[in-house]
């Protein structure tokens, strides 16, 4: 009953992989523990079983699309906005256990990568994303509009974590003759895989689903989409930043270029010549550190992670002076429009 | 009027998503049935049972050469036999629902484009290479090796047992007792779930576009999931009236006996085998 295209089965990824994010899941569990421990009352314990049977649930619903076609949701990011991303991770795991234990859905040891992808990297990536979007004082519209973009964001770089993960089984297991041991396909071919399914099918579903329920709830139990208590949690986000920047010289890993990010010579090999609008305008721009290397570093994996840091931090600063920007402006129409009077009781 | 013969009717999402729930729901039951047997494996302790057929999952995992991988295969279909689950039906599950995907998923890796190596055969414009054939192979058989153990710790395990050995093997209480009242609540809404659509499908005349449908399907989801926050306080509350003081109490007490023992010593040193003849034959 593989119901959604992103439950890796056993098989399909090495011990080198699994062991690895078995390791990465243990304390994210442990500390997914503590931090519920710490925001829900003792009494709103079974409330991560009840979200965990709603993610269970939200996957066995058939959701027409176009063309009398049905797809199936996640609903992790729709989890996430509801109970909080670290409750998120614990209600989705045990959704995913009970697939795995009682249906069958999912491997055993594939089950730490299934947890990564979907119980970390889709409640987190939809809940911060969501919160950014929403701002702080959001319509029934902007809500629902928000959940809807982070859902779909968040389960394309679930399924990018997922084809990542399918793609580097070549490289570290393969006999002599170059037969794959494990996943067959390269990083160039199942990263795009799984990415275009998504951003073509699976991610509209996800975006219509956690779109329309977010509205939904905002008419009928605005108390539900409350934000979450998570004063450290930028803390952990920033962490896996940081490891992800560590872990970025697995890119070397891979041999040749990216498909269509070829250079003048690469496109020369390919076809014979370099079409005249590419001469012209692949000279237009230099790059500050062009493939991802620094200049005067000769060590090809000190130049990954110190463009990996360059890049992270720029990406981070635009971000936080846009962000300051949309504040202040928001905080000057706030002064020039006040809220309207509490109504007369 | 009736679909003309030969013709399939056209079913509703509503339909399908009842006939899926309906099937899950008959799979659990099934599985539940099929753990009560007085089979091989639902003999052994669950906790011995879980951590060898984990075991053997991991030993697939590290098995490079396609023979023991089909030994392993059989090995598996033994197990079935023994464990009185239905050979034929437990052959047709791992096949269908896993090697069949596998093989479908892998085929293209064959070629030439993908894998390049010693051509094996050609097909008009497509060239099949030999490793590329080989990793197809030893791609489907580890999957349906893999999906076979993971289909008998399914298969002759009650959930409640399930459960137990996981408390057993110092999994926290709390994990155990969430586990445990999901499992439930998933039952419970399965059913609500089911009746909704059935309810749709048993009133509604047309199809209906597909922009309405799906504003009912997320509107259906919005209240399953209301209804889920709001029963969790009685779920509680329940769980306090049975007197849950936080653990995981068990009537039954597991004990290890010999015949877990020698049914541990066995799954090593099969497994141990397994290793070794892969090495051998240079996988």
């Amino acid at each position: 009953m593989n119901i959604v295209a992103m439950h890796i089965p056993d098989g399909y990824l090495g011990p080198q992989t699994y062991v690895v994010f078995w390791l990465v899941m243990i304390p994210i569990w442990f500390v997914a523990a503590r931090k519920v421990k710490r925001t829900l009352k003792s009494r709103q314990i079974p409330l991560l079983a009840l979200g965990a049977a709603f993610c269970f649930i939200i996957m066995m619903f058939n959701v027409p699309v176009v063309g009398g076609s049905t797809g199936h949701a996640v609903g992790a990011t729709l989890v996430a906005i509801v109970l909080g991303p670290w409750a998120a991770v614990i209600a989705v795991s045990i959704a995913l256990a009970i697939q795995c234990g009682l249906f069958g859905d999912g491997g055993i040891t594939a089950f730490g990568a299934n947890c990564f992808n979907m119980a970390v990297v889709i409640p987190f990536v939809g809940y911060y994303l969501y919160t950014l979007l929403c701002g702080d004082a959001p319509s029934t519209s902007r809500r629902s509009l928000s959940a809807g973009v982070a859902a779909y964001v968040a389960i394309v770089a679930g399924a990018i974590c997922a084809g990542f993960e399918f793609g580097i089984q070549p490289y570290i297991a393969h006999t002599a003759s170059g037969q794959a041991l494990y996943a067959p396909y390269k990083l160039s071919v199942a990263v795009p895989a799984m990415a275009l399914e998504h951003m073509l099918f699976f991610g509209w579903v996800e975006a219509f689903v956690t779109a329309g329920v977010v509205a939904v709830l905002q008419r009928t139990e605005p108390g539900l989409l409350e934000a979450k208590p998570s004063p450290r949690s930028m803390r952990w986000l920033w962490a896996a930043v940081g490891v992800l920047i560590l872990l970025t010289p697995i890119g070397v890993l891979a041999p040749g270029t990216a498909w269509g990010e070829w250079s003048p010579e690469e496109i020369t090999g390919r076809i014979g010549y370099v079409p005249s609008g590419f001469e012209k305008l692949g000279s237009l721009w230099k790059a500050a550190m062009p493939d991802y290397a620094t200049p005067g570093v000769s060590n090809t994996l000190l130049g990954y992670l110190i463009a990996a840091i360059v890049g992270a931090a720029l990406v981070a600063g635009v971000t936080w002076g846009v962000g300051a920007l949309l504040a202040r402006r928001r905080g000057e129409s706030n002064i020039a429009a006040p809220s309207p009077p509490a109504p007369a009781e | 009027m009736p679909p003309a013969p030969g013709r399939r009717r056209h079913r509703s999402f509503a339909r399908k998503t009842a006939d899926s729930i309906a099937r899950s729901i008959t799979d659990v039951l099934e599985n539940e049935e099929l753990a009560a047997r007085p089979g091989l494996l639902q003999r052994i302790d669950p906790r011995v049972r879980l951590v060898t057929l984990a075991l053997f999952a991991v030993t697939v995992s590290l098995v490079h050469s396609v023979w023991v991988l089909l030994a392993l295969i059989g090995l598996t279909c033994v197990f079935a036999a023994l464990s009185r689950v239905g050979v034929t039906a437990f052959a047709r599950k791992v096949w269908l629902s896993a090697g069949l995907l596998a093989f479908l998923i892998a085929l293209p890796s064959a070629l030439a484009w993908f894998t390049p190596g010693a051509v094996a055969f050609t097909l008009g414009p497509l060239t099949f290479t030999q490793p590329g054939l080989m990793g197809v192979a030893t791609l489907v058989a580890r999957v349906a090796a893999a999906a076979g153990f993971a289909l008998l710790v399914i298969w002759t395990m009650r959930w409640s047992d399930l459960l137990r050995a996981l408390s057993a093997l110092r999994l926290p209480d709390v994990v155990v007792a969430t586990l445990g009242m999901a499992q439930k609540q998933i039952l419970t809404l399965l059913r609500t779930v089911e009746q909704i659509h059935l309810a749709r499908e048993s009133r509604t005349l047309t199809l209906g576009t597909t922009k309405e449908n799906r504003d009912w399907v997320t509107e259906r989801m919005a209240f399953v999931l209301r209804k889920s926050m709001k029963t969790a306080d009685d779920v509680y509350d329940a769980m306090l009236a049975r007197g849950y003081t936080g653990g995981m109490p068990s009537l039954r007490r597991l004990r290890v006996g010999m015949g877990d023992w020698v049914w541990l010593a066995a799954s090593v040193a099969l497994c141990a085998a397994a290793l070794a003849a892969s090495r051998m034959a240079g996988g």
